[in-house]
C-alpha cells in the first residue's frame, strides 16, 4: 500500500509527501512490531502431548536426555559443532524459537551458556523445566572452571535430575525413565573403572594443558596438571597469557616434566598451535579434548571412555590421539 | 642495588623469549612508526593514519579467517586502502576528512563481517582482541625476518624521497611550483604509512596503532626545532615507550596474586600518552626552545622546519 502511494506522491506538495513517508515508516515499523510479538508466543503447543520437547543446551547434556528420556523425548541440542570454539556462540532466531517451545532444558551454568538464560526470559515460560547442572552439583557461580561435564561426578546426578524433571512432565511414564537412569548409571561402570585403574596404576603423572577444559578429568584420574591456571583462563577467555606463563608452558616440554599434552580442539589459535608444535618438537604425546561431544560415532560414555584411553595410551605408549 | 634491579626487571625478563621477540617486533614497528609519524603529523593526516589502522584491522581479520599470518592481510590490505584513499582524494585538505571517514566506516565494517565468521567458523576464541588490541607476547620468533624486511621498505621509500617529500609536507603547492611530483611522493609516503600501520597493528593492535604512529611524533614535534631531531627523538620515544610497556607488562604479572598480567599495549599506549602530556608543560617547552635560542622564533613552524 505504502508502494504504491509512492509513484503519484512525487507531484504532490513537499508536506504531502513528507506526511506520507512519514505514515510508511510508521505502518513498516508497526508490521514489524507486530512481527515481534508472533514471533514471542510458542507455535508448538498444538504439538503432540506424547513426546516432549527438550534442549540440551551443550551435545553432552543433550545425549544423556535422549538416554533418560526414550521415545518420550525429542531432544536437540545447540553447542554441537566440534568445529568452533562454544565460548564465542550467538544466538541465531530460530534456536530462540526452538527454546521458547521448549519443555525441557538442560545447561551448563557457570556463565557457560549465559545465552541460554537471555533466550529464556525473552520467552517466559512458567510450565518449562530447567535443569541448571551447575546448581544441580551445588556449585557457586566463581566456580572457575566450568567445563562440568568432564567430572564423573556430573553426569550421574544430572542424569538422576533428568528422569526425575522427565518423570514430572510424563507421570506416567516414570518407570520408564527411572528404567533408562537405572540403565545408563550402569553403562558408566567402564568408564569409572578405567579411571579408577589408571589412578591406581600411574600415580604421579603430570600434564600439562592450554585450556581447563579436561582439567575435572584429569583430576579424577590422579593426574597433576601442570599448567597455571592462570594461563588456562587466558586462554579459555581469549586473552592473551602473560609471557611468564607462556615460556613456563614451553618448559614443560622442553624439560620433560609433563608427559601428556591435553590439547583443547576446540580453542585454536596460533599461539596454542606453536605450544602444540613445542610438545610435539619435544616427544611429548598429545591428546586432543573437546568441548562438545565430538560427533557422530560417540555418546557421552564412550567419548569419556575414549579421552581416557587416550590419555592412558599417551602416558604408557608415548602415542597422541589429536583426534578422537 | 641488585634489590632496586629486581624490583625494575623482575625475573626472567631478559631470558624470556616472548619478552625478546616482542622487543624487537615492537621495537622496530615503533621506529618505523616513529619515522612515518613525523610526515603524518606534519601533513596534518593523523585521520587518515587511524583509519590505515582500521583497514588493516580489516585484513588482519581476513588473514585470519583464511588462516594465513595476519601480518600478511595488516599490511596487504593496509597497501590496498592507502591507494584507495589517495585515489578519492586524502591529498585535498578541503573533504578528505570525508573520504577517510567513508574508508574507515567501510573498513570496520569488514572487520566486524571478518571477525565474526573467525569466531563461528572456526576454533579461534581470541581473534577480536588479538587484531584490535595487539598480541605481541604471542608473535612467533618466525615473523620476524618479515617485520625487519617490510621495516626496511618503508624507511627506504621515504629515505628515496626525503627533500621532495619534506617539501610537500609542508607546502604541496610550493612543491608543485618547484616541480616536484607531488602525487608520486604522496603515493610513496601512503605506502610505507601502509606498511608502518600494519607493523604497529602486529605489535599493538589495528586500532592502537595510531597511538605508535602520531604520539611519539607530535611528541617529539613538541620538543624539538628541526625536522632531524624530530625524526631521531621520535624514533627513542616510540622505541622507549615500547620497551618500557613490555617491561610493565611484564611485572604486572607479579602485582597481583592470582598472577594475572594486564595487557602490554595499555602500558605502551599510555607511556606514549604521558609523554605527549609532559612534553606540554611549560618548562619542557623552554628547555626546547632554549637549545634553540640562535634561531629567531619563526613566523610558522612548518615553514622554520623545511628551512632546516
Amino acid at each position: 500500500m505504502v508502494f504504491t502511494a509512492g509513484r503519484p506522491a512525487a507531484r504532490r506538495s513537499p508536506r504531502r509527501r513528507k506526511a506520507l513517508v512519514l505514515a510508511g515508516a510508521a505502518a513498516a515499523l508497526a508490521v514489524a512490531a507486530a512481527g515481534c510479538g508472533t514471533s514471542a508466543t510458542p507455535a508448538a503447543s498444538a504439538k503432540s502431548t506424547t513426546v516432549i520437547n527438550a534442549i540440551g543446551a551443550e551435545n553432552e547434556y543433550a545425549n544423556v536426555l535422549a538416554q533418560i528420556g526414550g521415545k518420550y523425548v525429542h531432544v536437540s541440542s545447540i553447542l554441537n559443532n566440534p568445529a568452533t570454539d562454544p565460548h564465542t556462540y550467538e544466538s541465531s532466531p530460530s534456536v530462540a524459537q526452538e527454546v521458547s517451545s521448549a519443555q525441557l532444558i538442560v545447561q551448563n551454568g557457570v556463565g557457560y551458556d549465559t545465552f541460554m538464560n537471555k533466550m529464556e526470559s525473552a520467552s517466559p515460560n512458567a510450565s518449562r523445566k530447567l535443569i541448571v547442572v551447575q546448581h544441580v552439583l551445588g556449585l557457586p557461580d566463581s566456580t572457575a572452571n566450568p567445563h562440568l561435564w568432564y567430572d564423573p561426578k556430573t553426569m550421574p546426578a544430572v542424569a538422576k535430575a533428568m528422569a526425575a524433571e522427565l518423570s514430572a512432565l510424563q507421570p506416567a511414564h516414570k518407570t520408564y525413565f527411572q528404567a533408562n537412569l537405572k540403565a545408563f548409571d550402569a553403562s558408566l561402570a567402564p568408564l569409572n573403572s578405567a579411571i579408577a585403574q589408571f589412578k591406581a596404576k600411574y600415580p604421579g603423572t603430570t600434564a600439562a594443558t592450554t585450556e581447563p577444559v579436561a582439567d575435572y578429568l584429569l583430576q579424577a584420574m590422579g593426574i597433576k596438571n601442570l599448567t597455571p591456571f592462570s594461563f588456562q583462563a587466558d586462554i579459555m577467555n581469549g586473552v592473551d597469557p602473560s609471557p611468564q606463563d607462556i615460556s613456563l608452558e614451553n618448559g614443560f616440554f622442553a624439560q620433560h616434566t609433563a608427559k601428556v599434552f591435553a590439547y583443547n580442539q576446540q580453542v585454536v589459535d596460533a599461539l596454542t598451535t606453536s605450544i602444540r608444535q613445542a610438545a610435539q618438537r619435544a616427544g611429548i604425546p598429545v591428546v586432543g579434548v573437546y568441548e562438545t561431544m565430538p560427533t557422530p560415532g560417540y555418546r557421552y560414555q564412550s567419548w569419556m571412555l575414549a579421552e581416557v584411553h587416550a590419555i592412558q595410551k599417551a602416558v604408557v605408549s608415548k602415542i597422541s590421539t589429536q583426534r578422537l | 642495588m641488585h634489590q632496586l634491579w629486581t624490583w625494575v626487571f623482575e625475573p626472567g625478563f631478559f631470558s624470556s623469549a616472548p619478552v625478546r621477540v616482542a622487543a624487537v617486533t615492537g621495537g622496530v614497528a615503533a621506529v618505523v612508526s616513529a619515522v612515518t609519524g613525523v610526515f603524518t603529523v606534519m601533513r596534518g593526516q593523523s585521520f587518515g593514519g587511524h583509519a590505515l589502522g582500521d583497514v588493516s584491522a580489516a585484513g588482519g581479520s581476513g588473514a585470519l579467517l583464511v588462516g594465513l599470518n595476519p601480518l600478511l592481510g595488516f599490511v596487504g590490505l593496509g597497501i590496498i586502502g592507502a591507494g584507495v584513499m589517495d585515489t578519492i582524494g586524502v591529498r585535498r585538505v578541503r573533504g578528505r576528512d570525508l573520504a577517510t571517514g567513508i574508508v574507515l566506516g567501510a573498513a570496520i565494517g569488514l572487520s566486524a563481517l571478518f571477525l565474526y565468521l573467525t569466531s563461528v567458523s572456526g576454533a579461534t576464541t581470541g581473534a577480536p582482541a588479538q587484531i584490535l588490541f595487539g598480541s605481541i607476547f604471542t608473535i612467533t620468533s618466525a615473523t620476524i625476518p618479515a617485520v625487519v624486511i617490510l621495516s626496511v621498505i618503508a624507511v627506504a621509500s621515504i629515505a628515496a624521497v626525503w627533500r621532495p617529500l619534506l617539501l610537500s609536507s609542508v607546502s604541496p603547492d610550493l612543491a608543485a611550483a618547484r616541480g616536484v611530483p607531488v602525487r608520486l611522493v604522496g603515493l610513496l609516503y601512503m605506502l610505507a604509512l601502509a606498511v608502518s600501520v600494519g607493523l604497529s597493528s602486529l605489535a599493538v593492535g589495528a586500532i592502537l596503532s595510531t597511538a605508535l604512529l602520531i604520539g611519539p611524533a607530535a611528541t617529539a614535534l613538541r620538543l624539538t626545532r628541526t625536522v632531524g631531531w624530530a625524526l631521531a627523538v621520535a624514533c627513542l620515544l616510540g622505541a622507549g615507550a615500547t620497551w618500557l610497556g613490555i617491561l610493565l607488562a611484564y611485572d604486572s604479572y607479579y602485582w597481583s596474586a592470582a598472577h594475572q598480567g594486564l595487557p602490554v599495549s595499555f602500558f605502551i599506549v599510555a607511556v606514549i600518552f604521558a609523554g605527549y602530556l609532559f612534553s606540554g608543560f611549560p618548562a619542557a617547552r623552554a628547555a626546547a626552545g632554549r637549545r634553540d635560542a640562535a634561531v629567531p622564533p619563526p613566523a610558522s613552524p612548518a615553514h622554520e622546519k623545511i628551512a632546516a
